[in-house]
């Protein structure tokens, strides 16, 4: 691995990568910083783009869009209490108290520099785990990473937002519409009912930008678009962040980081959870914590801090185990798809300088995140009053434009508007789409490592996982356990997440 | 808690349908190997996974039909109101129709129609600023795809000199 790490650092040395970090970042601000419009969004209406760059300029690109856009939802969340994204709701408890102490420079300038602190020490973290982890990680066969694959899908399934048995049903719509086309190992012919532009299978790019777009943008556009901001609340004023003010805030900083960084590597819980534990245990840390939601720059560090240390442990489990945490990293997973690369255990034996240069273009990123979010603080907001009216056609513009170049096929276009429909259908009726996406990218590996499993058994499955494979039986009698307590923990924080806002809205 | 049919009852018996109906469909849609290896222990049917996964929809399925009673969930379907309703059927019409004149009239021009169309649906009174958004964005994109990215979107229909000799450009 330590081989690997340096020539990742060999590879990482390349100019056009960072220029295309550095598009990323700032694309991510961009629409982060757009209320409504979430970095899930940007990163699926831009994942097209990473497919036709070099694996280490397209993941990187997307990469960035992710760091810049978790990071763009805190402008609108601190200047107008609107958050751009939902891992800047608990920004919004300070940040707009700050804004009209007219200390709204300070506190954007201390989202940026927690948020990139946050960020640089999870990744570095990251890099320092990585490694253990993929060794541990080669030593599975077949039928550990079906058990692997299994447990991770339940607990993403727990874990989603709802209700327990709705998460799993997704699950298996998701594992359903992987089925359609051909099997993986027979390469039979499966359920395309006579229908030849899906007899390779569902094109999983439309699948993918229709479930995480294009619900987004059908909610935009229920009520028509109407100006409520105006650009005279957008003025950012106030003196800059003093030395003084950020060591003050240096502590909170460490702890929210930690905090996001144990989250991250955790499957399903994400950056608004990260967020809101991060400003929780700010504020019972506090000598002071009555002053938390009337304009503490604490409290903007510790939001800020936890929901970017979340970004790059999210990518452990993903590169390690070929097990994407969350949404955002079902989007990644697809970008390595795309690329020919399968996150996994084999990925890093056979493509270990390249996982690492990724990595190691992320800790570099965060030197960019600082500059261009440092001289575009005040560009990106004014992009809070961009109009809505066409906003809405242009994203509809890049997705349809992006679900074009995948393969050519005007039949693509059908499957973006029917994933489309269903999405927001599914939002609708509370049901989370990330177990569906997961089990339609996880499906076909995890059908294919149940079927070698099946095969090395030899008819007598029980006495092959309880006997021969002892790792595979502890996983497969820990998954319900996991699942559980994962589900009871999952169920916790969102009581408390909802209690929080309740009480913080109440202050 | 709501001891009546609600909606996640009816997605719940759909759920249920839907697992018996994926079992009927198995044995008719999953096409047989040519080679059966006789003798094999292994069991593996490309039959299996599919039927698994039908199993999971009819357990699951009834599992959220029992439990659909207690749980405490606004349709939100039902709370759209006119508004929201005719906005996201005209975007559904706008969306089927771009499709059509990407394909057919090509991406720059499709595209201009549909921003220009629904912008203006959606209250912009700006037409100077429409025209400007709706040619230059889409011709943009276009010219990124093609030159940056090497990758295609549907041309211009039409030969228009040197419209469609874009190695001159």
């Amino acid at each position: 691995m330590y081989e690997s790490f340096v020539a990742g650092i060999g590879l990482a040395l390349r100019v056009d990568t960072y220029l295309y970090i550095s598009v990323g970042l700032f694309l991510g601000m961009f629409v982060g910083a757009l209320p409504g419009f979430t970095t899930l969004m940007a990163m699926a209406i831009l994942l097209p783009v990473s497919f036709f760059l070099d694996p280490l300029l397209g993941i990187p690109f997307l990469i960035g869009v992710y760091k810049g856009g978790i990071y763009g939802g805190s402008i609108p969340a601190i200047l107008v209490s609107m958050p751009g994204t939902g891992a800047a709701v608990a920004t919004t408890f300070d940040g707009p108290a700050l804004t009209k102490k007219g200390k709204g420079r300070k506190a954007l300038e201390m989202a940026l520099f927690a948020s990139v602190s946050g960020d640089l020490t999870s990744d570095i973290i990251t890099i320092a785990m990585i490694g253990p982890i993929a060794v541990v990680a080669l030593m599975m066969g077949p039928p550990e990473l079906a058990a692997v694959i299994f447990l991770a899908l339940i607990v993403i399934s727990a874990t989603s937002s709802g209700v327990f048995v709705k998460g799993l049903l997704m699950l298996a719509v998701g594992l359903f519409f992987a089925m359609v086309g051909q099997d993986p190992i027979g390469a039979l012919s499966r359920f395309s009912f006579g229908i030849t532009s899906i007899e390779s299978g569902i094109p999983f790019l439309p699948m993918l930008i229709g479930v995480f777009a294009l619900p987004e943008i059908f909610i935009g556009i229920e009520r028509k678009a109407s100006e409520i901001i105006k650009s005279a609340d957008l003025k950012i004023s106030g003196a800059r962040l003093t030395w003084a003010e950020f060591k003050s805030c240096f502590r909170t900083i460490c702890r929210s980081t930690m905090i996001g960084t144990g989250i991250g590597v955790m499957p399903g819980v994400g950056q608004v959870v990260s967020a809101f534990m991060g400003y929780a245990a700010a504020k019972n840390a506090s000598p002071h914590p009555e002053k938390f939601g009337k304009g503490e720059l604490e409290g903007v560090a510790a939001a800020e801090a936890a929901n970017n240390a979340v970004n790059g442990p999210t990518l452990v489990p993903l590169l390690t185990l070929g097990i994407p945490g969350d949404n955002l990293t079902v989007i990644l997973i697809g970008a390595f798809i795309a690329q020919g690369l399968r996150p996994g255990p084999l990925l890093m034996e056979e493509q270990g300088p390249l996982v690492f240069a990724i990595l190691v273009s992320m800790v570099v990123a965060n030197v960019l995140f600082l500059f261009i979010g440092y001289f575009c603080i005040p560009l990106f907001a004014r992009i809070v009053t961009i109009r809505k009216s066409f906003l809405l056609p242009l994203t509809l513009v890049f997705a349809f434009a992006g679900t074009w170049v995948f393969r050519g096929q005007p039949f693509d276009l059908a499957v973006l508007v029917f994933f489309g429909a269903f999405g927001y259908i599914a939002k609708k009726l509370h049901f989370d789409v990330t177990p569906m996406a997961m089990g339609f990218i996880l499906g076909p590996i995890l059908e294919y490592s149940f079927g070698q499993t099946t095969v090395l058994a030899q008819g007598n499955m029980l006495h092959y996982i309880f006997v021969e494979r002892p790792i595979t039986a502890v996983i497969v009698m820990g998954t319900p356990v996991l699942t559980y307590l994962m589900w009871r923990r999952s169920v916790r924080l969102r009581r408390e997440l909802t209690k929080g806002l309740a009480n913080e809205n109440l202050s | 808690m709501s001891e009546r049919i609600n909606f996640n009852t009816v997605v719940a018996a759909f759920f249920v349908t839907f697992a018996v109906t994926l079992f009927l469909l198995i044995p008719f849609h999953i096409d047989k190997p040519l080679i059966v290896l006789v003798g094999s222990q292994s069991n593996l049917s490309a039959e299996l996974f599919p039927q698994m996964v039908a199993a999971s929809f009819l357990i699951l399925g009834i599992w959220y039909f029992a439990k659909s009673f207690s749980i405490d969930q606004r349709n939100e379907l039902r709370d759209l109101d006119r508004e929201a309703i005719t906005n996201v059927g005209v975007t559904l019409v706008i969306m089927a129709a771009y499709v059509f004149l990407m394909v057919n009239l090509g991406f720059v021009i499709g595209s201009a129609v549909m921003i220009a169309v629904m912008s203006t649906y959606f209250g912009n009174r700006n037409y100077y600023l429409t025209a400007v958004v709706s040619i230059s964005i889409p011709m943009t994109l276009f010219f990124l795809f093609r030159r940056v990215l090497l990758v295609e979107l549907p041309p211009f229909p039409i030969d228009i000199y040197p419209l469609t000799h874009w190695s001159l450009i």
